[in-house]
């Protein structure tokens, strides 16, 4: 990724810089977020050009801060519609900076960014008010995925009958439909097709499938995710019928949304 | 300066203080020999000047004031050193006393008192007087001058004997310390050396018979270790780098080749795309090493709890088992399971079992099987992986878990080595052991986790 000066160039509140040379990897096209804004406290410099000229290829409006204090001073202005704080900050640090926030109302979600990869360090982010955690190094995309994810949640936690395009599911009975035609499901199964249904046409990368349909973290190989997501595919698409899950090439998964 | 250094080492110090005490005892016994002394020479003189006076009584008057004018008898010569017949009024009759000493009573007690003669010093004398029947009064007296001689002779020997048995006692003191003092130079010398780098020196320890030799022993010891410690870490540097290394290169060598060869979009995206891929290869082994050393350092247990491995098992097949199914292996699960509970963290339990399952996977060949159980023997919970792959020769089994260790049969199979380091680090922190063997019938590999024994199985949460 050559970016040139310019491009990378810091310039908050403009949302109009866009990386022509960058390929399209299909998500931008289906992500608007034309009025979302992104609040970035982050004081290494590199990472925090690099993620705002990222979100802004993406869309988003993005402003920077470098320092705690004025992260802060950001966060209670209750314009960001999501928030990326470093753990680690000069002078307040990025804990204190959700915690504080927290005690004056903003509800803003916040995804924590670390080097910390510690068990604890994940607890403790979550604890100070963080609504997801992601340890450096990280893929951009993985970034994006979490902020959607932060940005659209929540739907109605409380049906009891999901539909997506042909699929239904009933969550009482742990019953699936396509098209009225059920399928027999493994409860594992069943559990991640549910959180796919609950989140259709979010892009969902493999580390948070294994996050929250899992609750697992370091497990060692990647592609457990894609072999449980190719059963659950056969499972559901009969032959010649239209695949539901897409795969979104180097990132995750996609429940497609009918038209 | 030798002094200085002397003076600060701890056999001179102890020498010096051994030479006070003798000093003291020494003091102390002198003091008592010589009160001894003149307690017994006081009681001497005033037996003889009792027994005299109590002879010379019995004499006629005459006959005495004879004997004292002349000092007749040995007695009075010898062992009576002045001697005197006064009257009633205290006037001399006859004897070598001049004046009736001052403060003396006739009570025929001995008194000490201070005679004044006519010329010369003053000198003590212990006198004794006694009123004889026709009035008179008889006064003997006996010098000191023997008890002083005696004194002054247990002076002398104290002094003769005192002052080469210090100079002996310091001069030995010195010889010792100035000896320790050169092995403490000599070991200082070596840990110098230790210091500057040459880390297989070692103290002069000999065969250990003194304390400060059993002292460079322990830290010969110690040096062993940390000697070991190191070469362990220089063994792991070097895999480490060698590792970041192979998928670097390739990085390397892709990108170059990307900018070099003028490449389409398409080709351009593709050589990036595995690049990447090779970067997170290299970013998967330093958060695996970041993770043992964590684990490793860690000494919280507060994510502990009471887990029960029948559900970690279920749990990690669940996930597990269509990756076996994938690669035509199959994954089993001995049953039935025994509700056997362990105290541990839930999400590092997981983390063990998968990372002995996914290599469990790795090393069994298609149309194989790995095998998960729990067992419960003496109280002590179990957790088993076994495969049905080439299994591990017995010397190499010790190997395996440590760091980058790969037999050279696996050296095609695609992982980080540090799999196994993980599992041993999550089993030392719930101090469980990790044992390494043969399959049950001498085929493949069975990792076993032993979890030290529950010492109460808490109520209501079995099964």
């Amino acid at each position: 990724m050559d970016m040139t000066k310019e491009d990378a160039a810091f310039l908050p509140h403009e949302d109009d810089v866009r990386d022509e040379g960058l390929p399209d990897n299909g998500i931008s096209a289906e992500s608007p977020h034309e009025d979302r804004m992104v609040l970035l406290v982050e004081d290494d410099t590199t990472i925090a050009e690099e993620i705002t000229a990222e979100l802004r290829v993406r869309g988003f409006r993005v402003r920077c801060e470098a320092t705690g204090d004025a992260g802060l001073e950001a966060a209670l202005l209750g314009e960001a519609d999501v928030m990326v704080v470093d753990r680690l900050l000069p002078g307040t640090d990025g804990l204190s900076v959700i915690e504080t926030m927290r005690q004056q109302g903003v509800r803003t979600p916040v995804l924590v960014l670390s080097a910390l990869s510690a068990v604890d360090d994940r607890v403790s982010g979550l604890k100070a008010g963080g609504d997801d955690y992601l340890t450096k190094p990280f893929a951009m995309e993985e970034l994006v995925a979490r902020l959607e994810a932060l940005l659209r949640r929540p739907d109605d936690v409380r049906a009891t009958r999901l539909r997506t395009g042909p699929l239904e599911m009933d969550l009482i009975e742990r019953r699936v439909w396509r098209d009225g035609r059920e399928i027999e499901l493994l409860p594992r199964e069943f559990r991640l097709l549910e959180y796919l249904m609950r989140r259709p046409g979010q892009v969902l990368t493999r580390s948070m499938l294994l996050e929250d349909v899992w609750q697992y973290r370091f497990i060692p190989r990647t592609n457990l995710v894609d072999v449980h997501i190719g059963k659950l595919r056969r499972k559901i698409d009969a032959p010649g019928e239209e695949p539901l899950i897409q795969s979104i090439r180097g990132t995750g998964f996609q429940l497609r949304v009918p038209d | 300066m030798f002094l200085t250094e002397l003076f600060r080492t701890a056999a001179f110090r102890i020498t010096l203080m051994a030479l006070a005490a003798m000093a003291g005892v020494m003091v102390m016994q002198f003091g008592l020999v010589y009160a001894q002394m003149e307690a017994v020479e006081s009681r001497r003189s005033t037996e003889l000047l009792e027994g005299e006076a109590e002879l010379l009584a019995q004499m006629s008057p005459e006959h005495l004031e004879y004997v004292i004018r002349r000092r007749a008898t040995g007695d009075l010569r010898l062992i009576i050193n002045s001697a005197g017949l006064f009257d009633a009024g205290h006037a001399l009759i006859a004897g070598d006393l001049h004046s009736w000493p001052h403060g003396l009573k006739a009570d025929g007690k001995p008194h000490n008192i201070e005679i004044y003669p006519e010329e010369g010093a003053p000198y003590p004398l212990r006198l004794l007087a006694v009123s004889l029947p026709n009035g008179t009064i008889l006064v003997l007296g006996r010098s000191f001058h023997l008890l002083a001689e005696q004194k002054l002779m247990l002076r002398h020997a104290m002094l003769v004997a005192a002052v080469p048995t210090f100079l002996f006692a310091l001069f030995l003191g010195i010889v010792l310390s100035h000896r320790a003092l050169s092995r403490v130079k000599e070991m200082h010398e070596a840990i110098d050396r230790i210091m500057a780098g040459d880390i297989h020196e070692r103290l002069p320890a000999a065969r250990e018979r003194d304390d400060l030799e059993r002292l460079a022993g322990s830290v010969n010891r110690m040096l062993d270790r940390l000697e070991r410690l190191m070469d362990g870490m220089r063994e792991v540097g070097n895999d480490i780098a060698h590792d970041l290394r192979t998928p670097l290169s390739r990085v390397r060598a892709r990108l170059e080749r990307a900018l070099s060869a003028g490449l389409g979009p398409v080709e351009l995206e593709a050589a990036m795309g595995r690049a990447v891929d090779d970067l997170d290869q290299c970013l998967g082994i330093i958060t695996a090493l970041l993770r043992i050393a964590e684990l490793e350092n860690s000494r919280r247990k507060a994510g502990f709890g009471q887990v029960a491995l029948r559900d970690l098992v279920a749990d990690v097949s669940d996930l597990y088992e269509p990756i076996a199914e994938m690669e035509n292996k199959r994954l089993l699960v001995f049953k039935p399971l025994p509700p056997v509970q362990v105290f541990g963290d839930r999400h590092l339990l997981i983390e063990l079992l998968a990372n002995l399952v996914d290599n469990g996977i790795k090393f069994t060949p298609e149309g194989g099987s790995i095998m998960l159980g729990v067992a419960e023997q003496g109280g002590r919970a179990e957790l088993s992986v076994t495969d049905t792959g080439a299994g591990i020769a017995p010397e190499e089994r010790q190997a395996v878990l440590s760091r980058f260790y790969r037999s050279d049969k696996s050296r095609h199979v695609p992982g980080s080595g540090l799999g196994l380091s993980l599992v041993c680090a999550i089993a030392h922190l719930h101090e469980a052991e990790v044992h390494v063997e043969s399959g049950p019938d001498g085929r493949g590999t069975c990792f076993r986790i032993c979890f030290p024994l529950m010492r109460e199985r808490p109520e209501g949460v079995a099964p």
